[in-house]
């Protein structure tokens, strides 16, 4: 049992919900609220990483993040290495190739908000920032949990990306999708099974969890509406 | 205290340009459906931004576009009372009322909101949540929350549209009561004219983004100056006119001629009277008759009931060929219908020369 690649997948899994919560809330916030005409245009680049092969953006993340663009160079200018085959550019990655996975739901929660609700907000004199947190934000309580939810079950499932840009090195970026692929490979099949089991269960787990207790969140805001 | 609103906007095909002022006594907004005066609350509480115009309220102006003010909805201070409430599902109706209250001391939050619950009649609702109210309580909620930040004009559009009908008045009452002791400016908007009537003191009537009436309610309803603003404040009987050299005035539509109390200034393209002016009362003997004007043989076509009154669709001068074919309707009270209803007809019917209205082209 790889439990370093349980632990390795874990952490970038919950690193990733966390950035992209921060992330993601001003991108889905201008999205919804946003009147800009070529605001479509944003929504198809962050929609992209949905529809390209993970095979694909890993590459263009691997040779984009490496020694020979601008970003990477900047990268080891300020930390003295390159970022693929780090943890660091597999966060990388992994923040982007789930970006429109939270994106997408916390916009549908904040497009559920009634617009009269932040009028009213407004004119009783709450701020745009006020508003998104004592309005816009508990009354979008499930898109939100939906959005951290995808973004880490997305990540915990992660292969072609991590591939092209992990370079497989244990405890650094030997994940557990890449731990089973390499079980598989070397026809260790009850190792990988046991792996398996373990990552399905935990997540199941995991999303069990946060539906069951966001039950209640869902039907006690949809029945006041 | 006082609003002025003087502004335009164009949206789509639809061009709102208006101009009125409005003091400390409840001002009422009324107009059909699509006649701009959502649109117009909208601009005054900043929500919408006009293309020209200024606003100013209390001196303070809160948009001039000569000048490039435009200030946030939330700079304003206008306290706007939406149609459906717009009440925060998440929060109490305490929390709800507490809301625009934030920047105040603990203490005087607490003592603010509890004046207001107080005042609108909600104690005991406190800890509810919107969800938990009744119709009429999530209104005086709603009204609560915008009084509380004591604002300097208050806004309130169709606060009983969303009520039943048996509520409205309760409501209605108790929102005259509210607005005696509040001091700043009033916007009534409404499509309801009797509520309209009742709450406010002046009146703005709207029609395809224009005023087209503004005044005391007496003088609108009195001497409506068009067409569109009879139709607006309710008048249902019109007729084609034109004047005749001996001065009496023609009703076209109507087949009679008829003498009118005031000096027409401007040739009248119409003549109107509202339902509850028309008088219908047995035939008269031909003495009578001569002494009196404005009084024509009518017949009934066809006649509806409400709980109270009766509404009669009659043609004058004739028998009517079927129930469409009649020429005005009238109302009266179940009381008098029952003392002519079995009189054989042509009955007499009277347009008192002084409830005539007569609107130019």
């Amino acid at each position: 049992m790889n439990w370093q690649a349980v632990f390795l997948s874990l952490k970038l899994a919950i690193c990733v919900a966390g950035i992209l919560l921060a992330v993601g809330m001003p991108i889905a916030y201008w999205i919804t609220y946003s009147r800009w005409r070529l605001k479509f245009l944003v929504e198809a680049i962050v929609a992209l990483p949905i529809v390209l092969p993970p095979t694909v953006l890993g590459y263009y993340i691997l040779v984009g993040l490496g020694p020979r663009h601008f970003a990477g160079k900047l990268w080891q200018l300020l930390f003295g290495h390159t970022l693929p085959f780090t943890f660091g550019g597999l966060l990388i990655a992994s923040v982007i190739y789930s970006l429109p996975f939270a994106v997408q739901p916390f916009s549908a929660g904040f497009e559920s908000v009634d617009r009269r609700l932040i009028e009213a907000s407004w004119t009783l004199g709450a701020s745009r920032l006020s508003t998104f947190f004592r309005v816009i934000l508990p009354l979008s309580v499930a898109g939100a949990v939906t959005g951290v939810v995808l973004s880490f079950a997305h990540t915990i499932g992660e292969f072609g990306v991590v591939l092209m840009v992990g370079g497989n090195i244990p405890g650094v970026t030997r994940t557990v999708s890449i731990d089973i692929y390499d079980q598989v490979q070397a026809a260790n099949y009850d190792a990988a099974n046991r792996t398996a089991v373990i990552l399905l269960l935990f997540s199941f787990f995991v999303l069990a969890l946060i539906y069951g207790t966001n039950r209640r969140a869902f039907s006690l805001w949809r029945g006041l509406k | 205290m006082s609003l002025e609103v003087a502004i335009e906007k164009n949206v789509g095909g639809f061009r709102l340009a208006v101009e009125f002022t409005a003091d400390a006594a409840p001002l009422g907004l009324l107009g059909p459906s699509g006649s701009g005066k959502t649109m117009t609350l909208r601009a005054i509480a900043g929500l919408e931004t006009p293309d020209r115009g200024r606003i100013a309220l209390n001196g303070k102006v809160l948009f001039d576009s000569d000048r490039k003010i435009n200030l946030s909805a939330r700079e304003r201070r206008i306290g706007l009372l939406f149609q459906n409430y717009a009440l925060f599902p998440h929060l109490t109706a305490a929390e709800n009322i507490a809301f625009g209250l934030r920047h105040l001391s603990d203490a005087e939050r607490k003592r603010r909101v509890a004046d207001q619950i107080a005042a609108a009649h909600l104690t005991g609702l406190a800890e509810r949540y919107p969800a938990t109210l009744s119709g009429g309580e999530q209104q005086r909620v709603a009204l609560a929350r915008a009084l509380a930040i004591e604002p300097a004009a208050l806004l309130l559009d169709e606060p009983f549209s969303a009520l039943d009908t048996h509520l409205r008045s309760a409501l209605e009452r108790q929102l005259r009561e509210t607005l005696a002791t509040y001091r700043g400016s009033t916007l009534f908007v409404s499509h309801n004219l009797e509520e309209a009537y009742r709450v406010c003191e002046k009146i703005v009537v709207l029609a395809n983004g224009k005023v087209a009436a503004q005044g005391p309610k007496e003088e609108v309803f009195r001497h409506p100056p068009t067409m569109e603003v009879a139709r607006v404040t309710g008048c249902k009987n019109y007729s084609r006119a034109r004047r005749l050299p001996d001065g009496f005035i023609e009703a076209m539509d109507w087949g009679c001629k008829l003498s009118v109390a005031q000096e027409f200034v401007k040739i009248p393209g119409h003549v109107a009277i509202r339902a509850h002016h028309i008088r219908v009362r047995s035939p008269l003997n031909s003495a009578q008759e001569n002494s009196r004007k404005n009084i024509f043989p009518c017949w009934l076509a066809a006649m509806t009931e409400t709980p109270f009154r009766v509404t009669l669709d009659l043609r004058i001068g004739a028998a009517p060929a079927n129930s469409s074919d009649f020429h005005v309707q009238v109302e009266v009270f179940k009381q008098e219908w029952e003392s002519f209803r079995d009189l054989p007809q042509p009955w007499a019917m009277e347009l008192a020369a002084d409830r005539l209205f007569l609107l130019p082209d």
